[in-house]
């Protein structure tokens, strides 16, 4: 179990983590969100005692990290694949982090082979893809075999099978009850596994809880219709205070629910093929719900971008 | 896992990290066997009239600066590889107490310097007076060779930690090498230079690592300070950079 008090730290003038709160619970994918530069890094790093925090606190099962004499043994963490020495071979790398704990050789081959990396165990982590050392990372996440697992962007420069491969070791890890907390910016992986959504942005606490929650109240919702009768059955729910979008899949109805829209083609003999609630995807509910929060924003792409003629 | 057992798995894990890699390695093998081999040939070429005019140990101590400056790029490395790799940020989630890290590095460095001069001595020493014994050549002893050799593994046990000093401050290894070879080969000279210009005395026993550090291992002069009062001074200027190092890894953001 993770709690975070009331977290604060800036950096000169700027807040990164504005009084942030929220917990993460045992046996649950926790997904942590949000737009760049909102403070998810600052606060998992504070969260490990890497950085100060101005206020507050992190607590590991009531704990503060720097107050366990193993930590790793308690918490795991991927902060950053690029966090290794480029001449170290991956054994190597996993062997002085596991000296620490006095951890054995057998336990750092024993990781290797979990993600796959047995094979490359001898050669230099300068020559791997952003993929592999994301296995690294995520190898010495796991080494202390951990009850708790922070993992910031751990697919990042992985192949779909490399992925789908994390996803499941992530699911794998919250069913035998340890607590996951995993910042990405993969959403509609992170929709597949997350039971919990934490959504920040400029610092500050958007969201928190269960992620059938998030989308209930920030993802849109819509019936989609399909009928011969369409025209008048669009009349009707106008009538009753809906509104009509007409796609090439059909006709979408707002503001009205699938129950309503049925009584209505009931009651006047109207003929249905389809009648179906619809939910936005996490991402848009993601990006409407951090909207107001986003600090760095690109131009639209419709936009031209064409360079000026001289 | 107590305290001791939690700092001698740092310490091994410190010196783990400096054998895995290859740049520490080769200055490392550099420092000992450079050194070793210059005087060895030294030794084969030169003095063929039948005396050597100085002593050994005294010679052999020339090489204790340049031995001691390339350890100490040993311990610039111990400390700017951690920051450049991003190392560090695991290192301390490793082990969250800062002290605890910052003496396995100051251990390691300690030991890494003072087997590494200890062996360069050795190395220039032994085949040399096999030489110079097998070719019936007379060498020198004089009562000041114990203390240059001990003058010699402290210099560059000094220097290394030194190294590992401006490492912690500067976190880049171009910065720090830069201070730990460019102050006392050249800036440290032309500095002390200008003030003993400018007071018209010879400051250059005020020089902590020329007029002091680099002295220990040199014979006393009547311009000179004395041994303690050079190894005093030599050890304050490190100190002032060990404690500068100490104050900025415990306090800044990993």
């Amino acid at each position: 179990m993770i709690v975070v008090e009331n977290l604060t730290k800036s950096y000169g003038s700027k807040k990164a983590v504005d009084s942030l709160s929220f917990s993460v619970a045992p046996g649950r994918v926790t997904g942590f969100l949000g737009p760049n530069g909102s403070g998810k890094s600052t606060t998992m790093r504070c969260m490990l005692g890497l950085d100060r925090p101005d206020t507050g606190h992190v607590l590991f099962d009531g704990k503060a990290y720097t107050e366990f004499e193993r930590p790793l043994t308690h918490v795991g963490s991927l902060l950053d694949a690029g966090d290794a020495h480029k001449g170290r071979t991956a054994r190597n790398h996993l062997r002085w982090i596991a000296l620490t704990h006095g951890i054995s050789v057998q336990r750092v081959d024993q990781v290797l082979q979990m993600v796959g990396m047995t094979e490359a165990a001898n050669t230099r982590v300068g020559k791997f893809s952003l993929g592999m050392r994301q296995r690294l990372g995520l190898a010495a996440a796991l080494l202390g075999d951990p009850q708790v697992v922070i993992l910031d962007e751990p697919a990042n420069g992985l192949d779909p099978e490399g992925i789908r491969w994390t996803r499941e070791v992530m699911r794998h890890l919250a069913d035998e009850g340890r607590s996951v907390l995993v910042s990405s910016h993969q959403l509609v992986e992170l929709s597949l596994v997350a039971d919990d959504l934490v959504v920040i942005g400029q610092g500050s606490l958007i969201s928190s809880g269960p992620i059938s929650q998030f989308m209930t109240q920030h993802a849109k919702t819509w019936v989609r219709v399909v009928s011969p009768s369409i025209d008048a059955l669009a009349e009707l729910v106008r009538l009753a205070g809906g509104t009509i979008e007409k796609t090439p899949e059909g006709v979408d109805f707002h503001g009205i629910s699938a129950a309503t829209i049925g009584e209505i083609a009931a009651k006047n003999n109207l003929v249905l093929h389809e009648l179906s609630p619809q939910i936005g995807s996490l991402e848009q509910a993601f990006l409407d719900a951090t909207d107001a929060s986003v600090e760095y924003r690109g131009e639209s792409a419709t936009s031209t971008w064409a360079a000026p003629q001289q | 896992m107590g305290g001791s057992a939690a700092m001698i798995g740092v310490l091994r894990s410190e010196l783990f990290k400096l054998r895995t890699t290859r740049a520490t390695k080769v200055i490392v093998v550099c420092s000992v066997v450079l050194p070793a081999i210059i005087f060895t040939l030294t030794s084969m070429l030169a003095f063929g009239n039948g005396e050597v005019g100085d002593s050994l140990v005294s010679m052999v101590g020339n090489f204790a600066p340049l031995t001691g400056l390339l350890l100490g790029v040993v311990g610039v490395l111990c400390s700017t590889q951690e920051y450049s790799q991003g190392t560090i940020r695991i290192t301390l989630v490793a082990t969250p107490n800062r002290l605890t890290v910052l003496i396995a590095k100051l251990l390691t460095t300690v030991v890494v310097s003072t087997v590494s001069s200890v062996l360069m001595l050795l190395l220039c020493l032994l085949p040399s007076q096999l030489i110079l014994s097998s070719r019936n050549i007379d060498f020198v002893t004089i009562d000041t060779d114990v203390r240059i050799l001990f003058s010699a593994v402290i210099l560059s046990v000094f220097l290394s930690i030194l190294g590992l000093s401006l490492g912690l401050v500067f976190k880049s290894s171009p910065g720090a090498i830069s201070a730990l070879l460019l102050w006392p080969t050249i800036l440290e000279g032309m500095v002390f230079g200008l003030l003993s210009v400018a007071f018209d005395r010879n400051m250059m026993k005020f020089a902590p690592v020329q007029g002091n550090g680099f002295r220990l291992i040199a014979q006393y002069t009547d311009e000179s300070n004395s041994w303690a009062v050079s190894l005093a001074v030599f050890s304050a200027f490190v100190a002032v950079f060990a404690v500068l190092g100490a104050v900025f890894f415990s306090r800044r953001d990993a």
